[in-house]
């Protein structure tokens, strides 16, 4: 508690005193975000929004890449209500939790319903809650399998339909390689956030659910959610994936397979354009993108993952917070950042682009992947929820003895705890 | 005399208000807050008081109690082997040699390095393709490399290893001004008797280091009860809970799920667990220093 409150107090004073002696004319608009994956593309947006409004100076803080590591600065900030704050970057698991917090600010008259229409629904929906939207998306993300198109053409094999036929293909080319250096698989399976996006792959493509939306209790303990959890368990993990991945998150496993040692790759749509690019991948032009695999031909479901920016309900000057947010999630960056870094824009229009459609063709081919991707489910108690899962996942995956059965009617127990918070609430 | 009492107490004011307002402020807030039910995510619950309802359900909570035991192993192993360690470091630092000085320097080097720099470089020595550990144990034979951090017996095992290397030498600080203390003669007069240097080690030295031995102790032991940034950057807890030490998990309640009750009553209890422990070592400190002036 004293640290989490006096080095971040300390910091700011600071950062507030130089900022006062430097910049005494300008006004400053504070922005949390990560380092872009195309830095270029991103601080040209900044700057020239600073040209478009003389007087105004983004201060950008680069916080952690990792999505948890990221929400647990910005729930610090927030909480101590920090007027030092004005624009943040959201995962899109996070809008219910900051809206029912009282953190992020309704966007409901800036962001009007004919402006939304100009998105995708799915991302907007995850903007919502309980009848306002608290921020504006900047890109949208699905979980997608990669393969090697030279190793599968070599072999004669199709791009697998469905997990099982994956793990055989993988077996088979292993086998057929004998490369002690290849993997089958690679995806991300480290205790954190990733993790609930990849199990949900599973045990949704099995028929299963995170947690019964209606009745407001867990579904891991069901059948289709534990034969998932087995499967995964057994025949993946220390199969066609190395122990390692338990402690991959998106960067490691992608670059085991931009370093041609993994046969199958599960990443977001950004993954094409780093495996594709000839100075950080070996396998350039060697791969193939295709929707996630199910356990029947079809039948495959993809996490929807995304950015959005949301604004402080702290900040002092919400209307320039605005005019920023709306910038930077503007036809214009978008579309800049669909084509430097290989994001998928979350404005429809830009699926038309010509310009798009001739750079980054894998975007507008899986638009109907994009539309069909779940979203997790939307709730303000997600961290824990979030938190039980990570952890029930991950004891499973990491501990082969383990009892499956039993882990998940304890991870079940744990949630309906923490759903049952939610059951007493009156409407206002 | 009583005006100089008061110029005592005019000069301890300052520092006594900068305590107050950063330890002893939050540590009664953080107090106040675990007596209560109070979820950042959930405004519209209130701002509950539960009286001992935050410290019944951790006792009963199964990730808190694996929690403790993973804190306590992480305890119980890195400390012993500290002490041992750099009572050997001080034992070699404290001998006349050339290029002392600048060893005795260089030794602190690990203990100066920021924890979470420090963290990171041993996230990269524990890689599972690149990391030095791989390369040191099978060289280019990639197929055997191992996944430390993926795998939870290592996992903890590589955060110890980290955490050793980063504190023995503040131990073997501590314990060389000890060793600085004790006084040439004594060693003479053993030398005299005919003591081997066993003897004087065993008889002499030993005794004679107790009070910096236990000063070394209580301010380890303190420390790594509060182990947090070595988890947060290297494992975030995992893989499957087994760097979940209870630092990390309070912050996850507090930061992360927004549960400040919850997350402060974890807070409160690792306190008293390591004042409880300080309480103990003074006494047994003062004890020694009795012992150590009777003869």
């Amino acid at each position: 508690m004293s640290i989490g409150k006096t080095i971040p107090g300390v910091l700011g004073f600071l950062l507030g005193l130089h900022c006062a002696v430097v910049h005494a004319q300008t006004t400053e608009l504070r922005f949390v975000t990560w380092r872009s994956e195309a830095p270029q593309v991103w601080n040209q947006g900044i700057a020239d929004f600073e040209r478009q409004n003389p007087g105004v100076k983004v201060v950008s803080e680069i916080g952690p890449q990792s999505s948890t590591q990221l929400h647990d600065l910005l729930a610090q900030k927030l909480k101590n209500r920090d007027t030092r704050l004005d624009v943040f970057v959201m995962d899109v698991i996070w809008p219910a939790e900051f809206a029912s917090a009282g953190w992020a600010l309704p966007l409901d008259r800036y962001f009007t319903a004919a402006e939304r229409q100009q998105f995708l629904k799915a991302p907007i929906q995850a903007n919502q809650y309980r009848g306002e939207i608290f921020g504006v998306p900047l890109f949208i993300d699905a979980g997608m399998l990669y393969y090697r198109k030279d190793l599968l053409e070599k072999h004669r094999l199709p791009p697998p339909r469905t997990w099982p036929d994956l793990v055989e293909a993988a077996k088979t080319v292993l086998a057929r390689e004998q490369d002690p250096g290849l993997v089958g698989f690679s995806a991300q399976f480290k205790q954190y956030e990733g993790l609930v996006c990849n199990m949900m792959e599973y045990i949704l493509g099995n028929g299963g659910a995170l947690w019964d939306e209606n009745r407001m209790t867990s579904a891991l303990d069901r059948p289709a959610a534990l034969a998932a959890m087995r499967f995964v368990r057994d025949r993946i993990i220390g199969e066609i994936a190395h122990r390692g991945v338990l402690a991959y998150e998106e960067p490691e496993s992608l670059a085991l397979f931009t370093e041609g040692r993994a046969i199958f790759h599960r990443n977001w749509p950004y993954a094409w354009t780093v495996a594709n690019d000839r100075e950080r991948s070996k396998i350039a032009g060697k791969i193939g993108m295709a929707p996630l695999p199910g356990f029947s031909p079809g039948r495959g479901v993809a996490t929807l993952g995304g950015w959005q920016l949301g604004i402080s309900r702290f900040s002092t000057q919400p209307d320039l917070a605005w005019r920023f947010a709306a910038f930077m999630s503007g036809k214009e960056m978008q579309k800049r950042v669909a084509l430097a870094a290989g994001r998928a824009p979350t404005r429809i229009a830009l699926y038309d682009d010509p310009q798009i459609k001739k750079k980054v063709p894998q975007l507008t081919s899986f638009l109907p992947t994009f539309k069909q991707a779940v979203p997790r489910p939307t709730t303000p108690v997600y961290v824990p929820l979030s938190n039980i899962m990570q952890r029930y996942f991950s004891s499973v995956l990491a501990l082969p003895d383990t009892d499956i059965d039993a882990r998940a009617a304890w991870a079940a127990r744990d949630m309906n705890r923490v759903l049952d918070l939610l059951r007493d609430r009156q409407t206002p | 005399m009583k005006s100089s009492q008061r110029l005592a107490l005019l000069f301890l004011l300052p520092s006594f208000l900068f305590i107050a307002l950063f330890s002893l402020f939050p540590i009664i807030e953080s107090l106040r807050l675990s007596f209560y039910r109070m979820i950042l995510t959930l405004p519209w619950l209130g701002q509950k008081i539960v009286g001992w309802e935050n410290y019944s359900d951790l006792l009963t909570d199964p990730v808190a109690l694996a929690s403790t035991r993973t804190t306590l192993i992480f305890i119980g192993v890195t400390i012993p082997l500290e002490l041992f360690f750099g009572l050997g470091m001080a034992l070699v630092l404290n001998e006349a040699f050339r290029g002392r000085g600048l060893l005795r320097a260089v030794v602190l080097i690990p203990w100066a390095i920021p924890t979470v720099v420090a963290s990171q470089m041993w996230r990269f020595i524990f890689n599972d393709r690149y990391g030095l550990v791989n390369f040191v144990l099978f060289g280019a034979d990639t197929s055997r490399y191992l996944a430390p951090l993926a795998d939870p017996h290592l996992a903890l095992a590589a955060i110890i290893i980290a955490e050793i290397w980063k504190t023995t030498p503040f131990a073997a600080l501590i314990i060389l001004a000890g060793l600085q203390s004790i006084p040439d003669d004594l060693y003479e007069a053993a030398s005299v008797d005919g003591a081997t240097p066993w003897q004087k080690f065993r008889h002499v030295t030993l005794p004679l280091l107790k009070p910096a031995l236990l000063l070394a102790l209580l301010f380890r032991t303190i420390d790594s009860l509060r182990v947090f940034d070595l988890v947060y950057v290297m494992t975030q807890g995992g893989p499957a809970d087994a760097t979940n030490v209870l630092q990390f998990y309070g912050y996850k309640k507090t930061f992360g799920e927004g549960m400040i009750g919850y997350g402060s009553a974890i807070a409160v209890t690792v306190f008293f667990m390591s004042l409880l422990l300080a309480l103990a070592y003074l006494r047994a400190f003062k004890a020694s220093r009795v012992q150590g002036q009777a003869p």
